[in-house]
C-alpha cells in the first residue's frame, strides 16, 4: 500500500514546470520552448513530452469550459498544466472545467485507448486519420498519439466543483531511458 | 498558364512554419521543418492542389522529398491527403518517388511513416540521418 508520504511525493512533490490560466497561443509558445529546451538533457525525452504537450494543451485551448474571451470570439481555454520529474520517468498533467456529459466519451475512448497494444493503437491511428477533420469522433487523433508517444496508458481522473461541473486530469508518464 | 513554384520559409515562432519548395520545372517538392500550424487546412490546402495541378497539367515525374523533424496529428491528416495524391498520379502512369528522410534516434516517426506506407500503398523510401 502506498503511504500518505508516498501519496504526497507522488502528487505535490518534484515539480519541474507548472502552469494555470489561459492557454492562448502566446502561452503555448513560452511552455513549449520550456519543454524543448530545459527539461532535460535527453532530447528524445523533450520531444516525446513536448508532443504530448502540443496534444493535450490544444485540448485545454479548445475544449475547457473555462474561457478568457479577453481575446474576443469564444475565447480560448482556461486550465492548468503540470510535469513532475521523478527519478525514472516524467509525469505530465493537465486539467479543465468540463461538463459530464462531453468528458464522458473522453474517459470511454481512455479506456478504449488503454486496452490496445501498440500494434492496434497505430492501426487505430490510422483508421482515424482516414477520417475527416472535424468528424465526430475524428478528435481522437490526439489522445492517441498521446498514448503512443508516452508509450504508457493515460490516466484520468474527475472532480467535481461547486457549480456542478467537473474538473478533468488527464495523466501520462513518460519514460526516462 | 504556367504552374508556380511555392517556396515557404518555414519558421519557429508561436506556431511552426514548414519550409516547402515545389519546383514545377524539376518535379522536386520538399517539405521539411516543423508543422504546427494555427489553420493546418489552409496551409496545405495550395500545396495539395498544387500537386493535383501538376499531376493533371504537367504529367513529369515528382520526387517528393520529406524532412520534417516534427508534426502534429492535424498535420498528419493533410500529409495523408499529399501522399494520396501522388498515389493516384502513380496508379494512373505517374513516375513518383517518395524519400522520407528522419531522425534515426525517433522510433516514433520511423513507425508513423511504415504507417503511411500501408495507408497509402506508396512506396516511401525511409533514409535514417
Amino acid at each position: 500500500m502506498e503511504s500518505a508520504k508516498e501519496t504526497k511525493h507522488r502528487t505535490t512533490d518534484n515539480i519541474a514546470i507548472s502552469y494555470t490560466g489561459v492557454f492562448d497561443n502566446e502561452i503555448l509558445s513560452v511552455l513549449a520552448k520550456e519543454i524543448e529546451g530545459t527539461l532535460s538533457s535527453d532530447d528524445k525525452v523533450n520531444k516525446k513530452v513536448f508532443k504530448i504537450f502540443i496534444e493535450l494543451a490544444q485540448n485545454i485551448s479548445l475544449y475547457s469550459l473555462e474561457r478568457d474571451v479577453t481575446s474576443g470570439g469564444d475565447g480560448m481555454g482556461v486550465g492548468t498544466m503540470i510535469i513532475r520529474n521523478f527519478d525514472t520517468y516524467y509525469e505530465f498533467s493537465t486539467g479543465n472545467k468540463t461538463t459530464k456529459e462531453n468528458i464522458i466519451p473522453v474517459m470511454e475512448k481512455c479506456d478504449n485507448i488503454n486496452s490496445m497494444s501498440r500494434e492496434k493503437l497505430r492501426e487505430y491511428r490510422r483508421l482515424q486519420r482516414n477520417m475527416p477533420a472535424g468528424q465526430k469522433g475524428g478528435g481522437n487523433i490526439g489522445l492517441i498519439q498521446v498514448a503512443l508517444t508516452a508509450s504508457n496508458p493515460i490516466e484520468y481522473a474527475l472532480v467535481k466543483c461547486e457549480d456542478g461541473n467537473y474538473f478533468y486530469i488527464v495523466s501520462v508518464r513518460i519514460n526516462k531511458d | 498558364m504556367e504552374l508556380e513554384d511555392i517556396v515557404i520559409e518555414g519558421s519557429h515562432k508561436n506556431f511552426f512554419t514548414p519550409s516547402v519548395n515545389f519546383n514545377a520545372k524539376t518535379g522536386i517538392c520538399e517539405l521539411s521543418g516543423e508543422s504546427f500550424l494555427e489553420d493546418t487546412a489552409e496551409f496545405y490546402k495550395p500545396l495539395i492542389d498544387w500537386l493535383v495541378e501538376y499531376t493533371e497539367k504537367i504529367k513529369k515525374p515528382i520526387a517528393f522529398i520529406i524532412k520534417l523533424t516534427y508534426f502534429n496529428t492535424s498535420t498528419s491528416r493533410c500529409i495523408l491527403d499529399l501522399l494520396n495524391v501522388l498515389k493516384d498520379y502513380e496508379d494512373e502512369g505517374g513516375e513518383v518517388v517518395v524519400n522520407w528522410h528522419y531522425d534515426e534516434n525517433d522510433s516514433d516517426m520511423e513507425e508513423d511513416i511504415e504507417d503511411y506506407m500501408i495507408d497509402t500503398g506508396l512506396k516511401i523510401n525511409i533514409i535514417p540521418f
